[in-house]
């Protein structure tokens, strides 16, 4: 076991999965090289992900407060946008993480290859690096963690920058007029509310009946009632049926389930309907790695492809597509190079939507459970009878919890309401740790906090909330 | 329409709890796939189905306490399309209920995506493409071979699904085999007297009509959770035989391909990489070292509120596996004679080397695993039978009319039944994990046979609850059937005492070896006229040997001798039975 600490790998991708498994691969003493286009970590999540995102959702919940600030009895003149700065802002965000990782790198001797690589065989690599240089080289063990990129729709394939995907949306070159979101899943609505929210009027449209297939509905509802508000519309059971670039603006037709057809002309179009996995990596047919369905690359529990040399982690071997499950992939993984007895066995990961109200939750969902036919009790609490809520005066919001009618364990955790994503955390560690409901409302939580909620639902399972009357039945 | 019922899951188990149905109408179910996990006393256990088709109808519930026999699904006639099976072959997670939603990829939506990505589709798909092949089927728990006695098709017979095409000989009996396939026989592959394994091809056929049950899906859970356990044991003394470690011999799980669609990051189930299992009751540290020690996290019981399991629970179960298998080590097993190496007895004279079919490893087995479980003491005595012997031979005939023979064992049946009725602990066995006595509310004795195959012991049921022409009429029925190879292994499960009689054959006494997990063996000897002390002189008797070897650990040597006086007696004095019996 202890002469795996001496081998030497290769991470092809330096996003969340990527530099977490070089870097404990590195600290376990192993001679890691990390490859990436980039100039330093950090892939899609750091550079035009998550991290980017985020920050301009900062601004986007600021603007709205400030016009919310009216009824508390501050007014503020209209902002003065600068663009430029807000886009040097965002653009400093990144640089500062990507440039922190990069030192992290440097300090863990991890040798870092700005290029692109491609497999000779199982165990060699041809790197070509960003200088036009080449390089083979040799590993005793290799990890793929190439990650994903946006999803195409050929039949919205349109060559002017007024056609995006999330990346070019993220780069927010202007702000259009109108906007056209197609696809209702998280990233159409986080980049949807941020143009919403710095004066564009924005359209969704989505080809389900519901926003965010898969999430509970009545986690969406408080947020389907906000966005309407803050949209120009949401048109669900719609597709795009086809685009057109006229100069000026681009003129789409939309049609809807019932054959209604409508067209409107937008000043951009964001295209975010899913992500596809990079597996295409020149050179992988010389390997035995495998894809399955969907392009994904086949890995066991150990993340180990069918190449016994050649592991995977991340976007690029399946759902959910989530930088926190590709970090904890990549030290699965590297444990298992190391010789651990070691496997992916999560009991929960988070799905976060950082709108606002955000939308969180783990475990077993309601509509999981349904389709599954288990018997489960749901506790809700309302945040209405949250008095952190209502300071805050986001009264919408609304917490449950996902219980075993018989052990009483904790199976799933639901929230709805602003700092959802922050306070999910809570409900994964309980349902980790196999907490029961007794566990949770036992627990002292903080007043006055949103995080109280947790605790109450737990209560409400008992019929005991402090903060909700519930006549006796009977 | 065909019916799926429970078929039997092994010895004892008559019925258990439904925890959770995985088929509803509509889905297609393959011959060999999951559709159910049911609770026995025993474990959880995945039941697979025997039929291939549509589901028409279901019959059970979640929660349901269901038989061996009842009806579980009905499936329409149809047989199993290749593409089909495909797609469920791909698909991990069961559940396919009616009210699926949009987000859910449904088994037809699967396959065209898969069409349309022109993905390479699963290998079962080529294997139906110019006739099909027949293969050993599964033939029941820890039944890996069986000797071939007689085939019943050659090349060019016409088989259907269900028709017997072989006789088996496994450890535990004769059986049929019948086809899973139908169409016309191509080629045979096997001889009769050959040893055949399950999974091995007997024929091979002309028709492209066969419904070739497709492979297991990967990853699908191993079936009966004791049959891996059994594999895990052999499989840790395989390596250590071989001196390598667990983890050189070890091999990793299989990869698992992702399903079709998945529109947001909340169905961990059908998360690459990891089986749909629901969420165990046990923080990540202790699942991390449930690993590290080899212990599968879903066998343990935790011993936490909501059925928490601790790093004490994995520690504690990974112990029990450990000591289970130095024991097994320490047992001679099948192929594992712990014995010294022996001479080449061929330096003194010509020698034959026969393999030890069915029935003899088996009997082996077994009865050095009795002899070195149970410490053993053998108690004799002598029963006058004079008196006896006239009621025989008066009501022989009576017997015979009915179709039996009224035999000393008949009688022997009903002597033992009734005693066993006033000493329970001979009618017991050890649960010496559980540090428990069973003590059994039934009374099945069963009756050691010479066959020319060995020795086989059928068991007769409720002997109690029957009278002595109906047990010699029964008696005669089994020794025939066991003479004709025609015992079923049920035939000879769930004996709770055993009689064994040598009187056709001579000797003064014996000291028979108990039939494990029974406690208790009678054996009786060759009867014969001794001078008895009787009122002042030697009057000639009639004097029955017998000869009773228990289980010293349950049983003690007062009450063993009380026991086999009261038989002694019994025999004696026949009203006896009528009044205490």
């Amino acid at each position: 076991m202890s002469d795996n600490q001496s081998l030497n790998i290769a991470v092809i991708g330096g996003g969340p999965g990527g530099y977490a498994a070089a870097f404990l691969a590195a600290d376990l003493g192993m001679s890691v090289t990390l490859i990436d286009p980039e100039l330093n970590p950090g892939g899609v999540c750091l550079y035009r992900g998550c991290i980017p995102s985020k920050a301009l959702l900062h601004v986007a919940k600021l603007l709205e407060e400030s016009h919310q600030a009216k009824d508390w009895g501050i007014e503020f003149a209209a902002p003065k946008i600068d663009l430029a700065r807000l886009r040097s802002w965002k653009e400093n965000v990144v640089k500062k993480l990507t440039g922190g990782l990069g030192v992290l790198s440097k300090q863990r001797k991890v040798k870092y290859v700005q290029g692109r690589a491609a497999f000779e065989n199982s165990t060699t690599l041809r790197v070509t690096k960003t200088d036009g240089s080449e390089e083979s080289l040799a590993f005793d063990r290799i990890v793929i963690a190439t990650g994903s990129r946006p999803a195409v729709v050929p039949a919205l394939k349109l060559d002017t920058p007024r056609m995006m995907d999330s990346s070019g949306g993220l780069n927010l070159e202007d702000i259009p007029g109108t906007l056209l979101v197609v696809g209702g899943g998280y990233i159409g609505l986080e980049l949807g509310s941020v143009y919403a929210a710095l004066g564009t009027r924005v359209t969704v449209v989505e080809m389900l009946p519901g926003l965010l297939p898969g999430a509970d509905r009545d986690l969406v509802l408080p947020l389907h009632k906000r966005l309407e508000k803050m949209f120009d519309s949401i048109l669900l059971n719609t597709t795009v049926a086809s685009v057109k670039d006229e100069g000026n603006g681009i003129r789409g037709k939309l049609k809807a389930q019932d054959g209604s057809e409508q067209e409107k002309v937008f000043d951009r179009v964001l295209v975010s309907v899913g992500r596809k996995p990079n597996a295409e990596i020149p050179g992988l047919e010389k390997t035995g790695v495998k894809a399955g369905e969907r392009g994904f690359i086949q890995v066991n529990k150990q993340l180990q492809t069918d190449d016994p040399s050649i592991y995977a982690i991340g976007d690029v071997v399946g759902e959910p597509m989530l930088a926190h499950k590709a970090s904890h992939e990549g030290r699965v993984a590297v444990e298992a190079i190391a010789g651990h007895k070691v496997a992916f066995e999560p009991n929960a990961i988070p799905a976060v939507v950082f709108t606002d109200p955000e939308v969180a939750w783990c475990g077993l969902t309601e509509t999981q459970a349904q389709r599954e036919n288990r018997e489960i009790k749901v506790a809700k609490f309302p945040w209405a009878a949250s008095g952190r809520a209502i300071t805050l005066d986001r009264p919408e919001g609304m917490t449950k919890l996902i219980l075993d009618p018989q052990t009483e364990r904790v199976l799933g955790v639901g929230i709805v309401g602003a700092g959802a994503g922050e306070m999910i955390a809570e409900g994964v560690l309980a349902i980790e740790m196999a907490a029961l409901a007794s566990d949770v409302s036992l627990t002292i939580h903080p007043h006055p906090t949103l995080s109280e909620t947790v605790m109450e639902a737990a209560e409400v399972f008992f019929g005991t909330s402090t903060h909700i009357y519930r006549p006796k039945r009977g | 329409m065909i019916e799926f019922k429970l078929p039997e899951l092994g010895e004892n188990i008559e019925q258990g709890d439904l925890v959770r149905l995985m088929v509803a109408p509509g889905a297609t179910v393959n011959t060999g796939q999951s559709v159910m996990e049911l609770e026995t006393d025993k474990a959880v256990v995945e039941v697979p189905s025997s039929v291939s088709g549509t589901v028409q109808e279901i019959r059970v519930k979640e929660g349901d306490k269901i038989k061996v026999g009842q009806v579980i699904f009905t499936v329409d006639g149809a047989e199993a399309k290749a593409p089909a099976a495909t797609a469920a072959a791909a698909a991990p997670a069961p559940a396919a209920t009616p009210s699926e939603q949009k987000s859910v990829p449904t088994p037809a939506r699967k396959e065209t995506a898969s069409e349309q990505k022109a993905q390479p589709t699963a290998p079962s798909e080529p294997a139906t493409s110019g006739g099909g092949e027949f293969k050993l089927p599964e033939l029941g728990e820890n039944i890996s071979q069986g000797d071939l006695v007689r085939l019943m098709v050659s090349a060019g017979t016409k088989v259907s699904e269900g028709q017997p095409v072989m006789e088996l000989e496994t450890d535990k009996a004769v059986v049929e085999v019948p086809s899973s396939v139908t169409g016309m026989v191509k080629d045979v592959k096997v001889k009769e007297g050959e040893k055949i394994k399950v999974g091995q091809v007997i024929f091979t056929l002309e028709g492209a009509a066969a419904a070739v049950a497709p492979a297991r899906p990967r990853n699908a859970p191993v079936e009966h959770v004791s049959g891996q356990h059994g594999a895990r044991l052999a499989f840790q003394a395989a390596i250590r035989a071989e001196g390598k470690t667990e983890e050189q011999a070890l091999p990793p799980d299989q990869p698992q391909q992702v399903p079709a669609q998945f529109s947001m990051p909340a169905q961990l189930g059908k998360v690459a990489g990891t089986e749909h299992r629901q969420a165990i009751p046990a923080a990540p540290h202790v699942r991390r070292l449930a690993r590290e020690l080899g212990v599968d996290i879903y066998e343990v019981k935790g011993s936490g509120p909501g059925g928490r399991i601790s790093e004490e629970n994995v520690k504690a179960y990974a112990k029990s596996l450990l000591s289970a298998a130095t024991s097994a080590a320490a047992t001679p097993r099948a192929g594992h004679f712990a014995q010294p190496q022996l001479p080449d007895f061929g330096k003194w004279g010509d020698i034959e080397r026969v393999s030890m079919r069915g029935v003899r490893r088996k009997t082996a087995e077994h009865l050095a695993e009795a002899w070195n479980t149970i410490p053993h003491v053998t108690q004799h005595d002598r029963a006058d039978i004079t008196e006896l012997e006239q009621l025989r031979a008066r009501f022989a005939p009576k017997a015979e009319e009915a179709g039996g023979k009224m035999t000393v064992t008949a009688i022997a049946l009903k002597v033992c039944a009734a005693a066993l009725k006033v000493f329970p602990q001979f009618n017991a066995s050890i649960d010496i994990e559980k540090e428990e006595i069973v003590y059994k509310q039934y009374i099945s004795i069963g009756v050691a046979a010479d066959t020319d195959r060995g020795l086989l012991v059928p068991v007769i049921r409720d002997v109690d609850k029957k009278n002595i022409v109906e047990l010699a009429v029964e008696l005669s029925q089994l020794s025939k059937k066991a003479r004709e190879k025609k015992l079923a292994s049920g035939d000879m499960e769930g004996g709770t005492f055993t009689i064994t009689n040598l009187g056709g054959i001579g000797g003064v006494g014996f000291t028979p070896i108990v039939n494990y997990p029974e406690v208790a063996i009678l054996g009786l000897s060759r009867s014969r006229i001794e001078p008895e002390w009787i009122n002042g002189k030697f009057e000639p008797r009639l004097i029955l040997p017998l000869s009773l070897s228990y289980d010293h650990r349950l049983i003690d040597g007062a009450d063993a001798a009380r026991f086999l006086r009261w038989i002694a007696e019994a025999f004696e004095q026949p009203f006896l039975l009528s009044v205490q019996g």
